[in-house]
């Protein structure tokens, strides 16, 4: 063998081992990088899981003061005594809500003085991230139950919406939803109740109920157990409200 | 070389930042999703509960984890780790997304897709507009498939450990 044959010949040694170690390095590095990203995964599913868990805690019946004169398992205010139920899902600040109130609020105030109706009105807060971090959907909704609890609900729930804050902005504060209740004859049980944000909980408590029977949007309107909606999932006309209360009267 | 060689060695060149792009792109695309939803995670269970594919304790459950995995894959994508796996498991969930949507489609439902929102009932008149969330979910699938194909790229982890420059 010549010496050029024998130097070309430990030239291809050499590419062949290196190729190998190339090849190895690869396969370590898939292997390790793969373990990496399934751990990523496992540990963000878990910290989702953790996070739930811990907000569930919130809702616990020891956690949770439900106000004493709520209905339907505790999760709404009833005005009126008539035979057909109305069940009103409502955020205080669900702009819509509140077009719903002006337009159809006089309506349903007759109905429950004909004595046709029993308005059920449930407070729900899905709207708490449009207030800046200030969850006034739930701090609404909390002081609206000790309103309800110190007998003044429908009272509080009209001048809540009659000041409705803008949808995004911070809602209205603790002090002023004081100020509000005081303006409807509320007094100092109803003080200490929203400063201890007493029926927050219940708030978080009732909107997973709302959800968990198969609602998504507020207002949501049923009359006895049937969803009442206009054309495409818009707000029902005050006739369309009407109809559907004088089909459930038969 | 002739002219067909000198393109097809342009284009390998290419390729790298081709798929740094579609790297980045998509990452984005997770964490904005995903960080989008974490900050309220009820309202997360809520909109996975519109679509009506699952029981309300499930529902909570997938709202609560589904961000969190967004962030991740967002993450990974970012740096650039094991970035085929990385790219497979973004595709396997926009197709999970894509079928949601369709159902909700099929069904009639009347929903927010909550793709980079907390989503829900459409209500007041809007509409929902299923088609261009179906088209937009297809075009990240797309930056997803790119990567499948062509996984390396520039300032990545991957070409990191493999020593590339």
């Amino acid at each position: 063998m010549s010496k050029g044959d024998r130097d070309r010949k430990s030239a291809q040694a050499r590419k062949i081992v290196e190729a190998q170690k190339a090849a190895e390095r690869r396969r370590k590095v898939t292997i390790w990088t793969t373990v990496a990203v399934v751990a990523v995964l496992v540990i963000a599913g878990g910290i989702g899981w953790g996070v739930l868990a811990s907000q569930n805690k919130k809702t616990e019946a020891s956690q949770v003061t439900t106000p004493s004169v709520a209905v339907d398992e505790g999760t709404a205010f009833a005005v009126g005594t008539g035979p057909v139920t109305v069940d009103l899902y409502e955020d205080f600040m669900c702009p819509i809500c509140n077009q719903f109130e002006q337009q159809t609020g006089p309506t349903i105030k007759q109905m429950v003085t004909d004595k046709r109706v029993t308005v059920r009105y449930h407070p729900v807060a899905i709207l708490d991230e449009a207030s800046n971090g200030t969850k006034y959907s739930t701090r609404s909704g909390g002081a609206a139950a000790a309103a309800a609890v110190d007998g003044k609900f429908t009272e509080y729930h009209d001048v809540l919406y009659a000041n409705q804050p803008e949808e995004g902005s911070s809602g209205l504060t603790d002090a002023k939803l004081i100020e509000l209740g005081k303006s409807v004859g509320l007094g100092a049980s109803f003080e200490t109740a929203v400063n201890d944000k007493t029926y927050d909980n219940w708030m978080t408590k009732v909107t997973d109920t709302f959800a968990s029977r198969g609602f998504n949007g507020t207002p949501t309107i049923v009359v006895n157990g049937k969803q009442v909606e206009g054309p495409n999932n818009t707000l029902p006309t005050t006739a369309v409200f009407e109809q559907a209360v004088q089909a459930a009267e038969g | 070389m002739d002219l067909k060689q000198q393109q097809s060695t342009r284009l390998t060149a290419a390729w790298p930042w081709i798929s740094t792009l579609a790297r980045l792109g998509l990452a984005a695309v997770f964490l904005i999703s995903g960080g989008l939803k974490v900050t309220d995670l009820a309202a997360s269970g809520r909109a996975v509960n519109a679509y009506d594919l699952m029981s309300w304790e499930t529902a909570k459950v997938v709202g609560a984890v589904q961000p969190f995995l967004e962030i991740a894959v967002g993450l990974l994508l970012l740096i650039g780790i094991a970035t085929r796996l990385s790219a497979a498991i973004a595709a396997v969930l926009l197709v999970i997304f894509i079928g949601g949507i369709i159902s909700a489609w099929a069904r009639g439902l009347q929903i927010d897709c909550g793709c980079f929102s907390k989503g829900g009932e459409l209500t007041g008149g809007r509409t929902a507009e299923y088609g261009l969330d179906i088209l937009r979910d297809v075009g990240f699938l797309v930056l997803a498939g790119i990567l499948l194909w062509k996984p390396r790229s520039k300032f990545s982890v991957d070409g990191l450990l493999l020593g590339e420059r």
